[in-house]
């Protein structure tokens, strides 16, 4: 097979990072699971927006119908990814809507907008298109850094990157969701092109089986997880402060803006990777938007020591049998919730532990191990030893920036790399002491966000 | 076997659990019980957060290897210790014997560094509410390690209950000290009791049959043999002249601290350290590199070789006296140590030149490691300052 290498195509190396060694790597099998009874959509696993209501419980509504908005950017409108009835919205904790169920009927339709060819497309100018893909729900897809929230209309980036894959074994790989999809990536590129100078895409060394694709990835990156995220390639490439502000979006969420603009009809489908540990049932499942994570995978097992993961083991979130699939997510993970303490862990050889440190006997082999919800031990006090340092893709400090953040110490914590931390969940993954490192990092980057918005 | 014991220590442990939760009888002892619950038991926790699945290595496990690695020299400190006290008092130089000698002189006073270390671990975890940490499993065995065998247990109690309350727990507990507290401990029994800490007469313990009261006869360790005795032009002819070859210094046979005499053994405790990453490495090949290197530069200076620690083969540094010992165990402690990859490297080899240059300008102290080291703590949270302003200046800011 000829190699196809575009000329400006640029090598990102990482150096830092971790190898999944994971039982129930997803085959690139694919399986339909189209036909469903209920969606839904999750505003609250939408980071940062104040989500307003504009259907209610008991309203008919089609696909593509307006479902809520943000309350703080009311032009950033959020669509129904079902026809049929709204059964129920679901409130969490402080009255947060956690989901929006709509019972589906049985022939659905849809709301239509304007169709965009590649030559109209070309002509739009910048406004109109953003104005288009916020009334056709698919803005909400494009993301900003450093907050990970959704990108601001009113800004322009220097650049957007798109990730079309990930070094996380458990997230779809290329070859399944891009396959027969080059209309719609080239229309999603075109359309990048207008909003940012710069569109940056980004495809893993390893994943180079789709020729057309090839030929459009601007760097391709050598390490391991979480190499490939547009937060990682940004801080390896960027070459001054001003590149910072920039834009990201994941390539299947391309494919979604290009099949919109395309069809004018707003999109639903996307593939996913499932995975419960086992070989047989570990594949893609090419699915709805919001579906109900049951309809995904049941056991004939109870079901109850489950514990169901969205969007990666290390930096996901914990969801239930009965929740859904957020908007961004395109990973589900079913792994044994930690049930049993263990005799004399800490004396034990450690064959079965997965561990990043050399410390069991298990790091002897690239074998996977099968994994569960335990954290292997208490939390104590952090003792410098300096492993999450040792593991993070964009070079903090982790155990001292934390110290920095408990002593109130925001500037230091940002001279550090604060911002351009990616969220990995890689430093709570190695910490020793079990501290979560992560979230604490994670809570002072809300934190500071929520300040400097109340200064402007 | 195992299971009834494993299935029978659950059930005890579940069974009484309710004493000591809130609203219990001995609510206030609750880390006592959670300390000894976890001695046996990993306890099961979710993840809350993310990432949801963790690594398997926790702070006991990472305690455990350093204790792994410490069971070379321990096990050839209770012989050589054994093997001088009976080469001294005379007696049946077995295998056997030897070692049941030296266990008698050891194990007291490990057993009452632990029980007294102990103590005030709980003490202060009980009044702080805190779980009692791992750290101290290593303190506590560490001590008397760096101990001559004589050594009063009194003063064993003494030493460690300095180093853990004055040298760990009053900074906050584990993970907030700045000093090495196991070293701590000796350098306070060092300068309040120098008559049981250094000199020729401490290094070799006989034990009376009858009183079975530990006693002490005369048996210099080479480093201070040679502070002694400075005016033999030539070093090494001296040492191997009184059986001290560079060999058995490397081996460790010959009287000294009950863990710190054996490079050989320090070396393979290194190893283990080094291989499953518990230890950096960069600390104990800077070390070792500062100690060769400055003395190699020293022996350069003839206005110097006055002393006779100046001009002798570095290597010969490397092997006396406590050095090894200390560069594997005592410094690479990652509390008291710096943080960052290039400030290890400065810390290990300021602590091999200060080694050397106190054995070498100031022989009233022949054991230079235990202050270099401790000096060096002083100085790593400095390198970590300075290595993390570099890093900052290198980066391009995200604000």
């Amino acid at each position: 097979m000829r190699e196809f290498v575009s000329v400006a195509m640029k090598t990102v190396r990482v150096k830092k990072g971790w190898r999944f060694k994971i039982n129930g790597t997803p085959s690139p099998e694919i399986e339909n699971r189209l036909e469903v009874k209920h969606v839904a959509a999750t505003p609250s696993k939408i980071p940062f927006i104040k989500p307003r209501l504009l259907a209610r419980s008991g309203d008919q509504v089609k696909i593509g119908s307006p479902l809520f908005e943000d309350k703080k950017n009311p032009g950033i409108k959020f669509l129904s990814p079902g026809s049929g009835k709204v059964v129920a919205v679901n409130y969490g904790p402080r009255r947060v809507i956690e989901e929006i169920i709509i019972a589906l009927d049985a022939d659905e339709s849809c709301e239509t907008f304007e169709t965009v060819d590649a030559k109209t497309l070309s002509r739009l100018d910048r406004k109109t298109l953003i104005l288009k893909l916020m009334a056709g729900g698919v803005w909400p897809f494009i993301r900003q850094l450093p907050y990970r929230e959704i990108a601001n209309p009113k800004l322009k980036p220097a650049s957007i990157l798109v990730s079309l894959d990930s070094a996380d074994p458990f997230q779809p790989s290329p070859e399944v969701c891009y396959n027969n999809q080059r209309s719609f990536f080239d229309m999603g590129v075109q359309a990048l092109r207008k909003l940012a100078e710069r569109v940056t895409i980004i495809q893993s060394a390893k994943n180079r089986s789709i020729d057309w694709l090839n030929q459009l990835v601007t760097h391709q990156v050598l390490g391991d997880y979480p190499a490939n995220d547009p937060g990682v390639v940004l801080y390896h490439t960027r070459q001054s402060p001003a590149d910072n502000h920039a834009w990201y979006i994941n390539g299947q969420d391309l494919l979604l803006i290009g099949e919109f603009l395309s069809t004018g009809l707003y999109p639903i489908q996307r593939v996913i990777s499932f995975s419960d540990g086992t070989i047989e049932n570990s594949k893609h499942i090419k699915t709805r938007l919001g579906i109900k994570l049951n309809e995904l995978y049941s056991s004939h097992e109870n079901m109850d020591h489950l514990r169901w993961i969205v969007g990666g083991v290390l930096s996901g979130y914990t969801s239930h049998a009965d929740g859904f699939l957020g908007m961004y997510e395109t990973s589900v993970m079913v792994i044994e919730e930690a049930q049993k303490s263990e005799f004399f862990g800490f004396a034990r050889p450690g064959s079965d532990k997965l561990s990043n440190s050399r410390t069991v006997l298990s790091a002897l082999s690239s074998a996977p191990l099968k994994v569960n919800s335990d954290m292997h031990g208490e939390e104590r006090p952090c003792i410098n030893c300096g492993y999450c340092a040792k593991i993070c893709p964009v070079d903090i400090l982790p155990q001292f920036t934390y110290k920095s953040i408990y002593a109130d110490e925001i500037e230091e914590a940002l001279a550090h790399g604060l911002l351009d931390c990616v969220e990995c969940g890689l430093c709570s993954f190695v910490c020793p002491s079990k501290i979560e490192l992560s979230e604490l990092l994670i809570d002072a980057k809300h934190m500071y966000r929520r300040e400097i918005n109340q200064g402007a | 076997m195992l299971k009834h014991i494993e299935i029978y220590l659950r059930s005890f442990f579940d069974k009484n659990r309710h004493h000591f939760v809130d609203g219990g009888k001995y609510k206030k002892l609750a880390s006592i019980f959670e300390a000894v619950e976890t001695i046996f038991f990993i306890p099961a926790i979710r993840t809350k957060n993310a990432p949801f699945v963790r690594d398997g290595l926790d702070l006991k496990r990472f305690m455990s290897i350093v204790l792994l690695a410490l069971v070379p020299p321990l096990v050839f400190g209770i012989y050589n210790t054994g093997y001088h006290s009976l080469q001294a008092g005379g007696g049946n130089l077995t295998f056997f014997n030897v070692f049941l000698n030296g266990l008698m002189t050891v194990l007291p006073l490990i057993v009452v560094s632990y029980a007294v270390g102990f103590f005030w671990e709980i003490l202060f975890s009980v009044i702080r509410k805190h779980p009692i940490s791992e750290g101290f499993l290593v303190t506590g065995l560490l001590f008397p390690m760096t101990l001559p065998p004589t050594v009063p247990l009194w003063q064993v109690a003494v030493g460690i209950s300095f180093g853990v309350v004055i040298g760990k727990e009053v900074f906050g507990g584990t993970g907030r000290n700045i000093f090495n507290p196991a070293l701590t401990g000796r350098a306070f029994l060092f300068f309040a009791y120098p008559a049981k800490m250094s000199g020729g007469s401490v290094w070799v313990a006989i034990a009376d049959t009858a009183s079975s009261v530990v006693n002490a006869v005369t048996g210099a360790t080479p480093l201070a043999m040679t502070a002694l005795a400075p005016s033999f032009k030539n070093i090494e002819t001296m040492l191997s002249s009184a059986g001290y070859t560079f060999l058995t210094l490397f081996v460790g046979n010959y009287p000294g601290s009950v863990g710190g005499t054996s490079a050989l053994c320090c070396f393979l405790g290194a190893i283990i350290l080094i291989v499953t990453g518990v230890a950096s490495y960069r600390i104990i090949i800077g070390g070792v590199a500062g100690l060769l290197i400055s003395s190699f530069l020293l022996s350069l200076f003839p206005s110097v070789s006055m002393n006779p620690w100046a001009d002798i083969n570095p290597l010969y540094h490397l092997v006396a006296g406590g050095f090894a010992f200390g560069i594997v165990y005592m410094a690479t402690d990652p509390v008291s140590a710096p943080g960052t990859d290039r400030s290890k490297w400065v810390y290990g080899f300021c602590i091999g030149m200060l080694t050397v240059l106190i054995r070498v300008f100031n022989p009233a102290y022949p054991e230079g490691v235990m202050m270099a080291i401790l000096f060096m703590n002083l100085f790593a949270p400095l390198f970590d300052f300075i290595a993390i302003r570099m890093r900052v200046s290198r980066r391009i800011p995200n604000v």
